[in-house]
């Protein structure tokens, strides 16, 4: 499997799956007018690394606003991680938030409810 | 169902076993039915299992509907729950941008396009039978001068300082806002010009016994010129109402300055 990379713009994250080291990292706002589109190829990627050996995979977040459809996507993927772990994959999660932008780090807590995996929310250094 | 080893069957077994009853012609009768009631008793269990199976079968699956469904349902409150979330986020975010945009950043006084938004809603409640509504600039004398003396910084503490005292120092419903440079507008909502002249003396007043830009307070005395003007036309369009009100500030300050002007 290659890497999988998408630009972001002022409506999609940034996508960045690197295969070799197993980090997934997504920045920006994320109101896609198809969330599916957007969502699918990462949970293709994430599906495809966890399947072809047991290297950990690492998720990096730094985003700011999601529509509900990526609110969904996002659930999905953290879904994953978490049949992962329940497996014994070491799998972690770091969302990123700027100090002064605290509902962002509530979010975050909001997402980490119920996963037993590592999924730390970190203030991002400037 | 029978069992095999209950009193019956024990019975039955002993008299087909015994040979005295050779050659009885129910022994031979017994013995046929005796055997088609232990191979019905079979199917009966293989059925029973069966079914139990298939029972079994259909609950699990029942079972698997109910926590899926669950575990969606839980999946579905989440995302309900995180989208209000982020829905508030918004909207605190759009208010304080609301707020930033209609405001002026040095002297947290309404901004000039707020004071427009607003001197066009007043004349429109005019036009809806409200109350006539007075309307003033008010400009600094001799501005220029502060800051080419002392600096563009004291000039800037000197139009917060004026910022703070308009916005402490108005009735609740009057509004002032900065107009641009060192000009004031002020719109003074179903008051009568009497009532206004008096309002803004006072500021006036209250102005020129604001220390000077470095903080003492004889070599420098700050005042006020302003044009006063009311409109009870609804009309009078914005444009036309604000060009009254600059001619009364230019006679104030074509009079000697520090003084309102009624026009």
């Amino acid at each position: 499997m290659r890497d999988l990379i998408v630009a972001g713009t002022d409506s999609i994250p940034a996508v960045k799956a690197d295969w070799a080291s197993g980090l997934l990292e997504m920045t920006g706002d994320s109101y896609p007018e198809n969330a599916f589109e957007l969502y699918q190829p990462v949970i293709d990627w994430i599906e495809a690394y966890l399947a072809a050996d047991q290297r950990p995979l690492n998720l990096r977040l730094t985003l700011l606003y999601l529509n509900t459809s990526s609110i969904r996507a996002l659930i999905d993927i953290l879904d994953l991680l978490e049949t992962a772990h329940q497996g014994g994959r070491a799998v972690a999660v770091v969302w990123l938030y700027e100090p002064d932008n605290e509902g962002v780090a509530a979010l975050a807590e909001e997402f980490r409810e119920d996963y037993t995996f590592p999924f730390e929310v970190v203030a991002q250094d400037r | 169902m029978m069992k095999f080893d209950d009193p019956l069957a024990r019975q039955i077994e002993a008299l087909l076993a015994d040979s005295t009853h050779e050659g009885h012609p129910m022994r031979a009768v017994l013995e046929d039915l005796y055997a088609r009631f232990l191979e019905q008793s079979r199917q009966i269990d293989r059925i029973s299992h069966i079914a139990d199976r298939y029972q079994n079968a259909e609950r699990e699956r029942g079972q698997g509907f109910a926590n899926s469904y669950q575990r969606k349902l839980k999946q579905l409150e989440k995302i309900v729950r995180i989208s209000d979330q982020y829905q508030h986020m918004l909207r605190d975010v759009n208010d304080r941008l609301q707020w930033l945009s209609s405001r002026d950043e040095l002297t947290g006084l309404p901004n000039r396009r707020f004071m427009l938004g607003l001197l066009g809603e007043q004349l429109r409640k005019l036009g809806r039978g409200g109350a006539p509504v007075c309307v003033a600039m008010a400009d600094i004398d001799h501005f220029k001068t502060i800051n080419d003396t002392y600096g563009h910084d004291a000039g800037d503490k000197v139009l917060a300082r004026l910022g703070e005292l308009f916005r402490d120092n108005l009735r609740a419903e009057d509004v002032c806002g900065r107009w641009g440079g060192e000009e004031f507008l002020i719109v003074l909502p179903a008051a009568d010009l009497e009532a206004s002249v008096t309002t803004l003396a006072r500021l006036r007043e209250l102005v020129s016994a604001l220390p000077g830009p470095t903080g003492e307070s004889l070599s420098f005395r700050l005042s006020l010129s302003i044009g006063l003007v009311r409109c009870d036309d609804p009309g009078e369009a914005p444009d036309t109402l604000l060009k009254r009100v600059d001619a009364a500030l230019y006679a104030a300050k074509w009079q000697g300055r520090d003084r309102t002007v009624v026009a």
